[in-house]
């Protein structure tokens, strides 16, 4: 029997006051005009709070860009759905934080890009930092839950103590050390983002003294990024099996990246109803399940607990989407992985100044 | 700080009841937890204002049939294992 969709993602626009250099949305972009409307998408949060989605995650671009934010909360808290704001901060004032809050909100994951100021600025392509800094102290006091996210790469990486020592300055009950995942604008940047395989393995080193240190106190969750791992991720916890994410236009997908894969059809929620989407379309039956999957993933003991991983990125590194993920140590195109990270480990030095390369890096634009 | 009989076990911020009868769950930032009986019944008592001490005293009576000794290290290892995950503050 299909199960239902637990978490339903929500990029409710994607505009976005920052730049990221590895943001995950897609190189094409939805138009601040294609955008659903309030109506549509409080219907979407009605129809998965009846299929059985637990969490709906407003994320983006920058939800706070949507001036409905606080009335989608509440709307989706009426539903008895848990309501998560993934948010760079960035337009949060006291004022439109405390109606989030009485609207229902249950959880804000606020970003960080870097423990320093001028990294993280440039990172960010945009003078965000300080914003940050300024508005997490009235989260906190708030009480709402309150995760810190840090996406790590070859540029910040080696700051992981510091970011630690940041966070604690936050205090807030989870932080999230996120590696990069290769798609959308990292994937353009990836020769200067990928790290190298000492600084993976110190920051966890220096990761795992923190996790110990901070039980009870802060969670820390953080991952070995697939470039360097045996076994490959399982993406979304399995193609249409436990999430599903719907664009700014209401476009339904399976993962944040699933529009690079040819040849696949994507429904909206404008003509079909989320249930049919996710039972019946060709899309989400596409990789579900195991019919789909090749040698070595088909005889594998590891298939459902990861699924043969990442179908985007297979497409991406191997041009089949229908591949073993070639992180896979067991992959076929697991060459291919070696290959980038033989180069990348091969730079004497892991930073590559950003001031000297200026014209190296593509920033995240906004849509049209 | 561990687990103390005047402890006041509550979920902590973030995570609550959703759902009803059987699919009642505990969910939180990253998912859900559907918790089979005893679990069930030493979280569904976590509420801030019983103290461990009195969880722990309605449980036996529930479970009369256990070995109360066991009922308590049960409910505390259960607790601390749920406060690392952050999921229970006392």
């Amino acid at each position: 029997m299909l199960d239902a969709p637990l978490a339903l993602i929500a990029e409710i626009t994607h505009r976005c006051p920052l730049h990221c250099l590895y943001c995950s949305n897609p190189l094409q972009m939805v138009s601040p005009a294609s955008e659903l409307t309030t109506q549509e998408w409080e219907k979407v949060f009605e129809q998965g709070a009846k299929i059985g989605v637990l969490h709906v995650h407003l994320s983006g671009g920058e939800p706070l860009a949507r001036e409905d934010l606080t009335r989608l909360v509440s709307f989706a808290h009426g539903c008895d759905l848990y309501t998560n704001l993934i948010t760079s901060g960035i337009g949060l004032s006291e004022r439109r934080w405390d109606e989030v809050v009485a609207a229902g909100l249950d959880h804000i994951q606020l970003s960080f890009q870097d423990s320093r100021e001028a990294g993280a600025n440039w990172i960010a392509g945009a003078r965000a930092h300080a914003l940050k800094l300024g508005i997490a102290p009235m989260i906190r006091r708030s009480g709402v839950a309150f995760t810190v996210n840090i996406v790590v790469h070859r540029q910040n990486v080696d700051h992981v103590e510091e970011m630690i020592a940041l966070a604690e300055s936050l205090q807030p009950d989870r932080l999230e050390i996120a590696h990069v995942q290769y798609y959308g604008w990292a994937w353009k940047n990836i020769e200067g983002l990928l790290p190298s395989r000492t600084q993976v393995f110190e920051s966890m080193e220096k990761i795992g003294a923190a996790q110990k240190r901070l039980l009870g106190t802060i969670r820390i969750d953080a991952v070995v990024p697939d470039y360097y791992a045996r076994f490959p991720k399982a993406c979304m916890g399995g193609w249409g099996r436990r999430q599903l994410l719907i664009d700014p236009c209401g476009k339904v997908l399976p993962c944040h990246a699933a529009t690079v894969i040819p040849g696949l059809q994507f429904e909206n929620v404008r003509g079909h109803s989320l249930e049919w989407i996710w039972r019946e379309s060709e899309s989400f039956q596409k990789f579900r399940g195991e019919d789909w999957m090749p040698e070595p993933c088909r005889s594998c003991d590891r298939r459902t607990g990861d699924f043969g991983g990442c179908r985007c990125q297979a497409f991406m590194i191997t041009g089949d989407a229908a591949s073993t993920d070639p992180v896979c140590s067991l992959a076929p195109a697991h060459g291919l992985i070696e290959q980038q990270l033989s180069r990348v480990n091969s730079i004497a030095s892991p930073h590559k100044p950003a001031t000297e390369q200026e014209e190296f890096w593509v920033y995240r634009s906004q849509p049209k | 700080m561990p687990l103390e009989n005047t402890s006041r076990p509550r979920l902590a911020a973030g995570c609550r009841w959703a759902g009803e009868g059987e699919n009642r769950m505990v969910v939180f930032p990253e998912g859900a937890l559907r918790l089979q009986d005893t679990a069930r019944a030493v979280l569904e008592r976590c509420d801030g204002h019983r103290t461990f001490e009195q969880i722990v005293q309605e449980l036996e009576a529930t479970y009369s049939a256990s070995d109360p000794v066991k009922i308590r290290q049960d409910a505390v290892a259960f607790l601390e294992r749920l406060r690392q995950k952050r999921l229970v503050d006392f």
